[in-house]
């Protein structure tokens, strides 16, 4: 993404261009894993970062898929 | 000239290193031409391999040698050594690459930890190995050979599984707080590593004993709660100890200077057992005065029957200096090493037989000096 | 820091005889091949009184080799150096007496070395042989 296409996010959700890379209307949703019960958590824009599950408000991202390379030194 | 042949006493007093209570003497050595007038030191190889040169075995297990060379100067015994350390080629891990780690063990460390695990290998296969040469680091794009020189006859590839998971309750008494028999996967051990055979290692590493795999299986790498995984590939490479200790295909590769102890006056009696004390066991033996003895020193005159010490076998000594710290022993004993009497020990990490390592870094050395002495001849045309 | 590459020579007889490649000039210019050209007379070099500088050598050969070169009664003297411990090179001095030049003193001193493996490699092979059958018995 280059500089000018890049918009902070501001809270009034779906105002502008923002959702059009994807055809789904609620927007993509990012995988959390809740700090208290270890459950996946999928949230989608806007939505109060708590777990469904628990309702504990510490979620935590998960690891890069892309494979990381490093010197065993 | 004259060219007499010295005394025993004086070549003894040359070849040993005098160890003192905070000092040393007789440090360096002077068999060199010149160095004592009229004398022949210069180098000759019969004198050297059918007088000089000496080797005695002590002990030949693959992973722990001990043997000693005799007659032999500290800088060609130092350079075996400094081989046997820095020079030897081994295989170990090099390249690894994480798909997913999310043990707590951060990637880097984890890493590092793998590539100071000890591999082992077919002998034929290592050999057959050769050195992969890095690509050449690139700033900007300025062309240069992008293919990754990795090749079935440079690099090795491992790859590491595991993932933590419930065992289940089925056996599992309540209150259970063992992590082993909670879950499967807990601990990740080196035996979990696997080998990817490519190309012509299928042939040159075969199954089981040439596969490439961890020395030591039990080596922990990390460990895991549930959910948590650990996946990774693995490239191994050729390397040598001076580049990274991981290559250093020994453990310790060490030699010491064959103790003497010298008792000048006769330690007799209760001083006897003392002195015998001041030495690790089997140093020191205790005797009884014979009648002959009495007869023939001053000093043993009318002892006949008793204890008197006597040195029995100076290699298990570690020259502790204790005795020179009592009053009693003072003038009666002299400690010192001899100077050509390299007892070595070598201890393979596993890679290679022990005994193998030392002819490894004697062949080496040889390797070093017929490739100069080639280029030295391109030096001189 | 330049690092050094070890090299396949003598070592690894079977794979060298395979592959032509290996003696291919490093693009690479902070890498050393074992095979280059690595020694290199230093100016102000006469027939009896000569420095040498060796590129990826240290201790290990500077101090063996000396050892050898001091052992040969027309050298007059003969000591090493590692003027920078950053650097990967060694320094070799060598003075000699009038009957013979530094070139052939070196050269003798390789030759001795060469002749002293030998010897400790057949010797070590013997005892070693001997206490393996002895062992067993």
């Amino acid at each position: 993404m280059s500089r000018e296409a890049y918009a902070p996010p501001t809270l009034q959700p779906s105002s502008s261009q923002f959702n059009t890379a994807t055809t789904d209307i609620a927007g993509p949703s990012t995988p959390y894993k809740c700090g208290e019960c270890n459950a996946e958590v999928h949230l989608k824009k806007g939505e109060p970062i708590r777990c469904g599950e628990c309702g504990h408000r510490v979620l935590y991202k998960m690891r890069t898929k892309r494979m990381v390379q490093f010197e065993a030194r | 000239m004259a060219p007499g042949p010295i005394s025993p006493e004086e070549a003894r007093r040359r070849k040993i290193v005098g160890v003192n209570a905070e000092t040393v003497t007789n440090v360096t050595s002077t068999d060199f031409p010149g160095h004592h007038p009229g004398e022949d030191h210069e180098w000759s190889l019969e004198k050297f391999s059918q007088k000089s040169f000496k080797v005695q075995f002590h002990k030949n297990d693959p992973l722990d040698a001990s043997f000693s060379l005799i007659g032999i100067d500290a800088s060609i015994a130092n350079a075996f050594r400094r081989i046997m350390i820095a020079e030897i080629p081994t295989l170990a891990i090099e390249y690894v690459f994480v798909h997913n780690n999310s043990s707590i063990v951060h990637d880097e460390v984890l890493a590092a930890r793998l590539g100071l695990v000890p591999l082992t290998a077919s002998l034929s296969g290592l050999n057959w190995l050769q050195f992969y040469k890095k690509p050449a680091k690139q700033d900007g794009d300025d062309g240069g050979d992008d293919r990754d020189p990795a090749l079935d006859n440079n690099t090795v590839v491992l790859k590491l599984y595991a993932k933590c998971e419930w065992r289940g309750a089925e056996g599992v008494r309540s209150g259970e707080t063992d992590p082993e028999k909670l879950y499967v996967n807990s601990s990740v051990y080196a035996k979990q590593i696997t080998f990817e055979p490519t190309g012509r290692q299928n042939k040159e590493f075969p199954e089981p004993d040439g596969h490439v795999r961890p020395v030591n299986p039990d080596i922990l790498l990390a460990k895991m709660r549930p959910g948590q995984v650990i996946d990774l590939d693995m490239h191994c490479i050729k390397g040598i100890g001076a580049d990274h200790t991981k290559f250093s295909p020994v453990a310790t590769a060490t030699y010491r200077l064959l103790p003497t102890i010298d008792i000048v006056k006769p330690i007799i009696g209760n001083d006897a057992r003392k002195f015998a004390r001041c030495f690790p066991k089997g140093v020191i033996g205790l005797e009884n005065v014979t009648e002959e003895e009495s007869e023939m020193g001053e000093e043993l005159e009318g002892m006949v029957g008793e204890t008197k010490a006597v040195v029995k076998n100076t290699f298990k000594d570690t020259v502790s200096r204790e005795c020179l710290r009592h009053e009693e022993f003072r003038g009666k004993v002299k400690l010192g090493r001899v100077r050509d009497h390299f007892i070595f020990s070598v201890e393979s990490t596993g890679q290679f037989a022990s005994d193998y390592l030392f002819l490894e870094s004697v062949k080496i050395l040889r390797a070093k000096c017929s490739r100069l002495k080639r280029q030295f001849a391109n030096v001189m045309r | 820091m330049p690092s050094v590459l070890a090299s396949e020579d003598h070592l690894m007889p079977n794979a060298a005889a395979e592959s032509g490649e290996n003696v291919a000039s490093n693009p690479d210019e902070t890498f050393i091949d074992l095979n280059d050209q690595r020694i290199r007379v230093l100016p102000g070099a006469s027939d009896t009184a000569a420095s040498f500088e060796f590129d990826a050598e240290d201790h290990t050969l500077g101090n063996a080799l000396r050892y050898m070169i001091m052992k040969n009664p027309e050298v007059e003297l003969c000591g090493y150096s590692i003027p920078h411990p950053s650097e990967l090179k060694m320094n070799l001095r060598i003075q000699t007496y009038d009957g013979t030049t530094v070139y052939e003193a070196l050269e003798k001193g390789f030759d001795d070395l060469l002749g002293l493996c030998d010897v400790v490699i057949d010797d070590f092979t013997v005892a070693r042989d001997h206490f393996k059958a002895k062992e067993k018995s």
